[in-house]
């Protein structure tokens, strides 16, 4: 019986992973089919006829590529601001008590509350007189601000299962406050870390609306509305290069999840303190 | 250290690109030099966007002092887009959207009035029900560039297999479309497919036929009425679907395209569709399918639908209105609207245009009839009540939908239509 117990494990493991894959290998197979086929009442994942056209057609519209540069720029810097802005404050957050802790918290839940549309027009006044409407360095910050009060809220969380004890313990040893925090408890944050630089990154990566109202000159455009552009008016979807301009546009997704994913590893706290 | 090295450069590379960044930003006028008017187009398919691009070239190369130039944007979340840009004092001296989207602009007063540059000639050509369609307060604030119609395409083979007479007079009624339906209802195949997930385009659109307005009013000051002649097109589809059942079931919870796979398939004989569905079906279709697009369809008031047209507006802030005004008719000339609308297979909305388009294409993949729909077409007023959007999302799509669900009968529609309405627009 027990040896039973793995290869279930197993084979329970490869269907939950083929549940969540599956959309990904529907966009796939979407990408290589001919219009005429995905408007057909035929469902097979694999297609009658490979349809590379979809590809062609999707990187000739629009400039799909250097779409894809600029939502890699704006994405990759406003991660980096996010986490080097949250990482300080969170820890100032997690370890402070009184005023300035509840003020803290008390800003990044009403910033949440905030529709985006209400915010958009002065906003995009602000920018303009900044001399950064329409164009990545505006869109950046944008994103930043509006990524930084959910990365601060994730971050502080793991800066409090951190044990004051462990620096305590650093301090007890000689150590200085920046060793503490440089040798005890930013490597035991690490995770926490890549965990918020992938949300801010796929956050950035994916956000519309902003880009769209921001950006107004096509060179500067996003992934997103340049993505959109495959909807037209009257219900017209170009469903083929749509697909397959998605399939292109979740690979720096996949590489950034794959270089953050080692990062990822819980556990290190493990018996670091005895009670 | 090789990965801190790593994140080191990457910083300054996002840095670095980011200062480049900074350095762009899109340029306006250059002083002394020819003027730039920029020309927000949302057409989105590839041969639309190279018959724009060639209007423009053309107009370029014949006027190098007014230079246009194509700023490619699209459709989804336009609406936001114009309403930052007008606010800001950015939006583009010459606006694309549609009829039902700039009236909103017009009344803010954002758009110029193009009457006085649209030649007498031009505004002749176009019907009075689509001009209208373009007019706020007597003011011509946009000129129709593009058109679409509901017709109904058939596979002719399945309506000559159950002895159906394919209609080929001048229009067809609703009532010879159901008889059709009922007849071609056999063997596990149904008459009709009709993509109804949002019906209220539809709906709203095709009412005029039967004399339905559903609004009274324009503005804030509209108000919603539900009558005989509103009722009149979702009764007849709820009794094609409940009575004779001779539409397929699931269309009716599909969108417009996913309801074609059914008719390619044989499921369904006829399908009504935006007009602009025939160069799909003619792209798409089997080999060997054999299809028609049947005559306009007529309802007790006669073949009208309402007409929502794409349109081109001038900014009235541009600094530039009068060449910008010149451009819009420049780009409305016939032999621009006939492949602007070949392109996008839609319906030009002047009447020589659609002559010329009509000679060049002749019968081929139901040109003719779809052409001929584009006589029908005429202003409507939900196109000038204030807060249609609202209402079409968040009541009237979920009260047709409940009402073809046979969740609510008749007069519980008229309500939840009328109450909403009142609801929405308080």
């Amino acid at each position: 019986m027990r040896s039973l117990v793995r290869p279930a494990q197993y084979v329970a493991l490869a269907l939950y992973i083929l549940f969540l894959g599956f959309p990904l290998l529907w966009l796939i197979s979407a990408s290589v089919k001919s219009s005429g086929e995905l408007n057909s009442l035929t469902v097979s994942l694999l297609p009658t006829e490979w349809h590379w056209d979809n590809y062609t057609e999707a990187l000739e519209k629009q400039g799909l590529v250097r779409s894809a540069a600029n939502s890699l720029i704006v994405a990759l810097a406003s991660t980096a601001l996010s986490v080097v802005i949250a990482v300080p404050a969170s820890y100032v957050l997690a370890r402070l008590k009184g005023k300035v802790r509840a003020a803290g918290v008390g800003w990044i839940l009403v910033s949440q509350v905030f529709p985006v549309v209400l915010i958009i027009l002065p906003l995009y006044l602000i920018l303009r007189t900044l001399g950064l409407a329409d164009n990545l360095a505006g869109l950046t910050l944008v994103h930043t601000t509006y990524m930084l009060p959910f990365a601060l809220w994730m971050l502080q969380g793991y800066v409090a299962a951190i044990p004051v004890e462990l620096e305590e313990a650093g301090a007890v040893d000689g150590a200085s406050r920046l060793t503490v925090l440089r040798t005890i408890v930013f490597p035991l944050l690490a995770p926490g870390v890549a965990a918020t630089a992938m949300f801010s990154f796929v956050s950035s990566w994916n956000e519309f609306f902003f880009a769209l109202v921001l950006l107004q000159s096509p060179e500067n455009y996003t992934l997103p509305i340049t993505l959109n552009m495959f909807v037209g008016g009257e219900g017209k979807v170009a469903l083929g290069p749509l697909a397959a301009g998605a399939v292109l546009a979740a690979i720096p997704s996949i590489v950034f999840f794959s270089i953050l994913r080692r990062k990822l590893t819980s556990g290190l706290m493990a018996g670091a303190v005895k009670g | 250290m090789k990965t801190r090295r790593m994140l080191a450069a990457t910083l300054l590379s996002v840095a670095g690109l980011l200062l480049t960044a900074c350095g762009s930003g899109s340029g306006g006028d250059g002083g002394d030099g020819p003027v730039t008017l920029t020309f927000q187009s949302l057409s989105d398919q590839p041969a639309a966007i190279a018959a724009t691009q060639k209007i423009v070239g053309d107009w370029n190369k014949a006027h190098p002092d007014v230079q246009v130039k194509v700023v490619q944007a699209g459709w989804d979340g336009v609406y936001d887009k114009l309403i930052t840009q007008f606010n800001a004092g950015t939006a583009p001296d010459i606006v694309h959207y549609e009829a039902a989207g700039i009236a909103p602009f017009a009344t803010d007063g954002y758009l110029a009035d193009l009457t006085q540059y649209l030649p007498e000639q031009k505004r002749a050509d176009i019907p009075k029900g689509v001009l209208d369609s373009v007019t706020v307060d007597g003011k011509v604030i946009a000129a129709p560039t593009e058109l679409q119609s509901y017709v109904v395409f058939a596979n002719k083979t399945q309506l000559q297999q159950a002895g159906v007479t394919i209609p080929a007079g001048a229009t067809m009624s609703w009532d010879q479309l159901r008889d059709i339906a009922k007849a071609t209802t056999k063997d596990g195949k149904f008459g009709l497919g009709w993509g109804l997930s949002s019906p209220t385009a539809a709906f709203v659109a095709l009412a005029p036929g039967f004399g339905g307005k559903y609004f009274e009013g324009t503005g804030d000051k509209a108000n919603v009425t539900v009558g005989q002649g509103e009722q009149a097109l979702p009764q007849l589809v709820d009794a094609m679907a409940h009575q004779d059942h001779s539409i397929l079931p699931v269309t009716l919870t599909q969108s417009g395209t996913k309801a074609l796979a059914p008719f390619y398939a044989g499921q369904v004989a006829m399908t009504v569709q935006g007009s602009y569905q025939a160069a799909n079906i003619a792209k798409d279709a089997p080999k060997g399918f054999d299809w028609v697009v049947l005559p306009p369809l007529a309802g007790s008031a006669g073949p009208a639908q309402a007409a929502n047209p794409q349109t081109l507006s001038v900014n009235k802030d541009s600094g530039h209105v009068k060449e910008a005004a010149e451009f819009v008719d420049f780009f409305t000339s016939t032999d621009n609207l006939a492949a602007i609308n070949e392109a996008d297979a839609l319906i030009p909305p002047t009447t020589s245009a659609r002559q010329a388009l009509t000679a060049k294409l002749g019968g081929k993949n139901g040109w003719n009839e779809i052409l001929a729909s584009g006589q029908y077409l005429t202003s409507a007023p939900y196109l000038f009540a204030g807060k249609y959007a609202q209402w079409k999302d968040t009541v009237a799509t979920p009260a047709y939908q409940q009402f073809l669900g046979q969740k609510i009968d008749a007069a519980g529609l008229a309500k939840q239509l009328e109450d909403g309405w009142k609801s929405v627009s308080k």
